[in-house]
C-alpha cells in the first residue's frame, strides 16, 4: 500500500499547466465532473486534449492517472494482476484501479487502440454504479466521490475496425477539440515556446496553409504541439527555415513532393 | 557352357569339350594352329577350332597343313566364304576323288574374287569418284558465296522497294507537316529531315512528326534539335530498327536525350509540388495546366493555373523553379480572391461594392 500511495502522490500536479481556453470547454468539463458524467475528448493529434485534462486535473485538485493505450493493452493491465514478489504472490493494482481508489481522474488516451476487453472494464465506471470489478481478486471497488473517467481518441485516423462501439460512445459526454483559432494559437505558441509575437504569428500562418493540404495527401495537419516545438527551436537560435523543416515539414509526411511544397510555404514566411 | 584356355591375342576361347577331343600331346599344336587362323578372322578361328580335332585325329599332318592352307587361300579373297569353306572342306577330304576338294576351293575363290577386269574397272571408277569429290569440296565455298550474293541482292532489292515506298509517303506527308510547323523552324526542320531521309526514309517519316512536336512545343531549342537528330543518326547507323524507334520517340534513350537537351525546368517535373503549393495557399483544390493543354476548354476553369511547359527564364533550375512558384502564387491569389469568378451581369454590383469600399466613383 505504501508503494501505491507513493505513486498516487506522484500523479498530483503541483504547478498549473498552461492552457488557453478556446471555447466553453472548461465550463462544460466542470459541469460533467460535478454531475459524475464521464467525458470523451475527440480531436486531432497535438491539438491540446491531454493538456486540457492536465489543466482540469489541477483546476479540480484531483490526481491524474494517464494511460497511453496501445494495441497490447489488456483489461488486466488496467485493473491489476497478481505478481510474484520474493516467495509470495501479491496483488498489484493497475493504473485504473489506482485512480479509482484515489478518487482521481483516470485518463485513457487513444482508448480505441486498447484491446476490446478493456471496454468491459470501463463500462461499470461510466454509469451510476461507479464500480470497478476486480475479477481475479474477487473484489469490487466502489469509486469514491471525485473519481472521473476521461477517454480520448482521434477520429481522423482511426480505422473502421478500431472505432469505438456505440454502446461505449453513448456513455460519455463528448467534447470536440480542433486546432485553435489563429489568434489563440498564436498566443499559445508564443507563451509555450517563449518567442515573440511576430514569429508565433508566422508559424501559425504556415500551419494554416499546410492544414489546407489535409485532403490532398496529408493525413493530419500541423499540430499546435509541432508549432510550439518549432518556436522552441527558433528560440534556441536555430534558423527558422531549418527549425520549421525539422518540426513542421518532416514529421508529418514522407512524400517528397509534399515536403517540398511545405518548405515553399514555410519560405513564404521566413 | 564351359570354356577352355584363351587362344591367340583376340581373346577367343576354345570350348573345353573340343580341347578334350584332341589327343593330349597334340593340344599345343591345336591351340597354336587355331590361334594362327584366329589372327586372320575371329569367326574363321572359331570354325577351324571346331573342325581341326577331326583332322588331327587322322594323324595326317599333310592333310592338316593342306586344310589350313586352303582355308587361308579363300580367306584372302573373302573371310565369309572361308568360314563356309572351313566348315565344308573336311567332308570333301573324305571323298574318293582327292581333286574334289581342290576344285571346290578354286570355285569358291573365283566366285568370291570375281574376274580380273572387273577390279580394274572399279578402281578407275573409284579414282574418278575421288577426283570429283575433291572438285566438289573445292566448289563448296564458291556455291556458298553465290548464295550469299543472291540473298544480299534480294535484300537490297526489297530495301530499295521499301525506301521508294517510304519516300512516296514522305512526299505526301511533308507539306502538311510544314504547314503546321511555325515558320521560324521550317529551315532547320527541312535540314534535319533531309539528314534523316538520306540515312533512312522510313526513319525520316517518324522523325518529321517528332521534330514537329519538339520544335512547335518548344521542348527543344534549335541547337537541341540538331543534337537530338545527330544522336539518332548514330543509333540508326548501328541498328536501323532501333534507330527508327528513336526517331518516333519510342525508346527510352530517345526520351532521355530529349530530357538531357531540354533547356530550363520542365513543368511536368514540378507540377505536383506547385499544385500542392497553390492548394495550400488558397485553400482550394487547384489544378496546374500547361499552355500546351490550352486547346482543352476545361483548362480555363476557375481553379486552374496555366503555366508554360518549360521555364527557361534563368540558367539554373532553382531560379526557374522560383519563377514557376511566383507564377503559381499569382494564379493562386487570383483563385483565392475570385478574379475568375467575375460575371458580366454582376458588374453593377461589383462597381457599387468598390465604391462603397474605396469611397470614390469610377472616372
Amino acid at each position: 500500500m505504501a508503494v501505491e500511495s507513493q505513486r498516487v502522490q506522484d500523479f498530483k500536479l503541483e504547478k498549473e499547466p498552461y492552457y488557453l481556453p478556446v471555447g466553453n470547454e472548461i465550463e462544460l468539463y466542470e459541469a460533467a465532473y460535478h454531475a459524475g458524467l464521464p467525458v470523451m475528448l475527440k480531436g486531432p493529434t497535438g491539438c491540446g486534449k491531454t493538456r486540457f485534462v492536465e489543466h482540469m486535473s489541477w483546476r479540480l485538485g484531483r490526481t491524474l492517472v494517464t494511460v497511453a493505450c496501445h494495441e497490447d493493452l489488456t483489461a488486466s493491465d488496467l485493473v491489476g494482476k497478481y505478481t510474484l514478489r520474493g516467495d509470495e504472490t501479491v496483488w498489484q493494482d493497475g493504473p485504473l484501479t489506482i485512480a479509482v481508489k484515489a478518487g482521481g481522474i483516470a485518463y485513457l488516451d487513444e482508448v480505441v487502440e486498447a484491446r476490446k476487453d478493456t471496454t468491459v472494464v470501463i463500462h461499470p465506471l461510466t454509469d451510476d454504479r461507479k464500480i470497478l470489478p476486480l475479477e481475479k481478486k474477487g473484489e469490487i471497488v466502489q469509486a469514491p466521490e471525485g473519481f472521473h473517467l476521461v477517454i480520448s481518441y482521434n477520429p481522423g485516423y482511426q480505422s473502421v475496425l478500431k472505432d469505438l462501439k456505440h454502446s461505449t460512445k453513448q456513455r460519455f459526454v463528448a467534447m470536440d477539440f480542433d486546432y485553435p483559432k489563429p489568434e489563440l494559437e498564436e498566443e499559445i505558441v508564443r507563451t509555450e515556446a517563449q518567442i515573440d509575437a511576430d514569429v508565433a504569428s508566422k508559424l501559425v500562418k504556415i500551419a494554416e496553409k499546410v492544414r489546407n493540404l489535409r485532403t490532398h495527401g496529408l493525413e493530419e495537419g500541423v499540430s499546435t504541439r509541432l508549432l510550439v516545438y518549432a518556436g522552441q527551436l527558433i528560440g534556441k537560435g536555430i534558423d527558422p527555415l531549418a527549425a520549421c523543416e525539422a518540426t513542421i515539414c518532416k514529421p508529418i509526411t514522407d512524400d517528397l513532393d509534399m515536403q517540398r511544397s511545405i518548405v515553399e510555404i514555410i519560405a513564404t514566411q521566413f | 557352357m564351359t570354356f577352355g584356355p584363351a587362344v591367340g591375342n583376340v581373346g577367343m576361347y576354345v570350348a573345353r569339350e573340343l580341347l578334350a577331343s584332341v589327343p593330349e600331346e597334340k593340344r599345343p599344336t591345336y591351340l597354336a594352329l587355331v590361334s594362327q587362323i584366329a589372327d586372320l578372322k575371329y569367326q574363321l578361328g572359331v570354325e577351324v577350332a571346331r573342325q581341326l580335332p577331326r583332322l588331327l585325329a587322322e594323324q595326317d599332318t599333310d592333310l592338316v597343313a593342306r586344310y589350313l592352307q586352303q582355308v587361308q587361300e579363300v580367306a584372302k579373297v573373302g573371310w565369309k566364304s572361308s568360314v563356309e569353306v572351313a566348315k565344308q572342306l573336311p567332308d570333301l577330304y573324305d571323298a574318293p576323288d582327292p581333286n574334289l576338294a581342290r576344285a571346290y576351293v578354286d570355285i569358291i575363290t573365283g566366285a568370291t574374287s570375281g574376274r580380273d577386269g572387273e577390279d580394274a574397272g572399279s578402281s578407275e571408277l573409284q579414282s574418278e569418284l575421288d577426283r570429283l569429290e575433291v572438285e566438289i569440296r573445292e566448289m563448296e565455298p564458291k556455291i556458298q558465296r553465290a548464295q550469299e550474293l543472291k540473298s544480299l541482292l534480294a535484300s537490297r532489292d526489297r530495301r530499295d522497294e521499301k525506301r521508294k515506298k517510304h519516300a512516296v509517303e514522305l512526299a505526301s506527308v511533308l507539306p502538311p507537316v510544314l504547314a503546321r510547323l511555325r515558320p521560324r523552324y521550317r529551315p532547320l526542320f527541312l535540314e534535319l529531315v533531309q539528314q534523316i531521309a538520306d540515312a533512312d526514309s522510313e526513319a525520316a517519316l517518324d522523325g518529321a512528326d517528332t521534330l514537329l512536336d519538339l520544335l512547335n512545343g518548344e521542348r527543344l531549342s534549335q541547337d537541341g534539335a540538331r543534337e537530338w537528330v545527330a544522336r539518332g543518326l548514330q543509333v540508326l547507323d548501328k541498328n536501323a530498327e532501333v534507330g527508327r524507334g528513336y526517331f518516333r520517340l519510342g525508346s527510352k534513350y530517345a526520351l532521355d536525350v530529349v530530357e538531357e537537351l531540354r533547356e530550363g525546368l520542365a513543368l511536368r517535373g514540378v507540377a505536383r509540388i506547385l499544385k500542392l503549393y497553390a492548394t495550400a495557399l488558397c485553400a482550394r483544390d487547384v489544378a496546374i495546366r500547361s499552355t500546351q493543354e490550352m486547346y482543352s476548354l476545361e483548362a480555363f476553369g476557375a481553379d486552374h493555373i496555366v503555366l508554360p511547359p518549360d521555364m527557361r527564364y534563368f540558367d539554373d533550375e532553382e531560379s526557374n523553379f522560383t519563377a514557376y512558384k511566383v507564377a503559381t502564387a499569382h494564379g493562386a491569389g487570383r483563385i483565392e480572391f475570385g478574379t475568375y469568378d467575375f460575371r458580366i451581369d454582376e458588374i453593377d454590383e461589383v462597381v457599387k461594392h468598390l465604391e462603397s469600399r474605396y469611397g470614390r466613383s469610377p472616372a
